[in-house]
């Protein structure tokens, strides 16, 4: 499946750039993510909780960052499993600076299998983009300094 | 499959049901979406309060000019209801579309509402009826607006402790014509495209035109597009044509195995221009 889309961040591309790099805002901004760990020099161990709706998992994973070229674009790799399922996925980051702010495009490829893709087909594509929008506006939120971690993701 | 084990209660009021949920256990209604994901192990509550068979909740009563449906009415009933096949033919009609028989006759409205799924029939009417949603925990109650209640894909406005306890619907004053036209998946009944559309004449021209829409993207919305370019206007086909062309417009559409997001976006015009024609064909 393909993933891509855009997203707007209230702060340039270099600060942009270095809150995707950081594993601390990482982990605050990732739905449901309660831990991430440096494991390399670009690879972080993830774990993470998905509720959504009455859906609930837990996964584990691993996030591969690569290609960096601060502060226009890096690669992203994720991979995850649990009991319902597992995601795999790659994409390319682009940042631009937009009005002050930044524009994040995002492109690439995404795999999910086991029960969760089974029975959720025709719900990984709005899924998905719920995540997405989700990240960004709690990555926006931490860049602008208006979260602390008390802050559910909302 | 066999879903994991859980503790089940039946309280006899929505007073007990409502402590239990503010202890954090999980309502059930009808249970037709929460069910399955329980048997194959996505979904895995440990303690569910059924609200389902709360006689407080079942009722649908006309009241100050509106229709008052208690969250806990089915499908079946919804679609039969003498009231609201004569009052809000939208609601019934809506309603008629859903899954099968079968489903129709265990789900329930505030479950079908509280669940929010992209592709569900009712928030599409809901929408386009501006329909009030009514809150209830332990400690409140609160009515907002379908359209401030729909937040995303399974996604509400709904607070921790609270669930959906009524839903309450427009009584519509002479020459308003209501449809819903679906385009559905076959395998699963839901809809890939779903349109709702209430239109009002006066005198040859559309004075009221409301479009509410499910299934094309994550959320159900009003396609206040469509609308405005209604408004005033002849009540023609001509008109029609043009005003459906923008449904789609600002939305990010969705796309899975059963329709491209290009696909969904023309289904969505389609679909928005045969709601409307029926509509205004019922509103003389």
């Amino acid at each position: 499946m393909k993933v891509a889309g855009t997203a707007q961040l209230p702060f340039p591309p270099e600060r942009a750039y270095d809150l995707m790099q950081d594993p601390a805002a990482l982990q605050k901004a990732i739905p449901g993510c309660n831990s991430l760990e440096r494991t390399g020099d670009d690879e972080y161990k993830l774990s993470l909780k998905m509720v959504l709706a009455s859906l609930s998992g837990q996964f584990e994973g691993k996030v591969l960052l690569t290609d960096h070229n601060r502060p226009y674009s890096f690669k992203m790799l994720v991979e995850g499993s649990g009991k319902i399922g597992f995601v795999k996925g790659e994409g390319v980051l682009s940042l631009m600076l937009l009005d002050g702010g930044t524009e994040v495009a995002y492109e690439g490829e995404a795999q999910i299998g086991g029960s969760i893709a089974s029975v959720g087909q025709r719900l990984i594509d709005t899924t998905s983009k719920l995540l997405v929008k989700r990240f960004f506006k709690k990555l926006a939120k931490i860049g602008s300094g208006e979260t602390d971690a008390a802050e559910d993701e909302a | 499959m066999i879903a994991n084990s859980f503790e089940y209660s039946a309280p006899g009021s929505l007073k007990e049901a409502l402590a239990l949920v503010a202890d954090g256990a999980k309502p059930l209604a009808g249970g037709m979406s929460l069910i399955p994901m329980m048997k194959l192990r996505l979904a895995n509550p440990e303690h569910l309060v059924d609200i389902g068979r709360l006689a407080e909740l079942n009722y649908i009563r006309e009241e100050n000019g509106s229709i008052h449906i208690g969250a806990s009415v089915t499908h079946y009933d919804i679609e039969t209801s003498p009231l609201l096949m004569g009052k809000c033919p939208l609601l019934a009609e809506t309603a008629s579309y859903i899954g099968d028989i079968q489903v129709r006759n265990r789900g329930t409205l505030g479950g079908s509402v509280a669940h929010a799924d992209p592709s569900a029939d009712y928030p599409a009417a809901l929408q386009a009826l501006e329909a009030q949603i009514v809150l209830t925990s332990a400690e409140e109650t609160r009515t907002i607006s379908a359209e401030e209640f729909f937040v995303d894909t399974f996604t509400t406005a709904l607070e921790e402790g609270e669930i959906v306890t009524e839903i309450i619907v427009p009584i519509d004053a002479g020459l308003t014509g209501t449809s819903y036209q679906k385009f559905l998946q076959p395998a699963s009944g839901f809809a890939i495209v779903g349109v709702a559309a209430r239109v009002r004449q006066a005198e040859g021209k559309f004075s009221m035109v409301r479009v509410g829409v499910t299934g094309l993207s994550g959320n159900s919305y009003r396609a206040t597009r469509v609308e405005a370019a209604l408004d005033g206007k002849d009540a023609n086909d001509e008109n029609i044509r043009a005003a459906a062309a923008l449904v789609a417009s600002g939305q990010d559409s969705s796309s899975d195995l059963h329709a491209s997001a290009e696909y969904r976006a023309h289904l969505a015009v389609a679909y928005a221009a045969r709601a409307l024609r029926s509509a205004l064909s019922r509103s003389a």
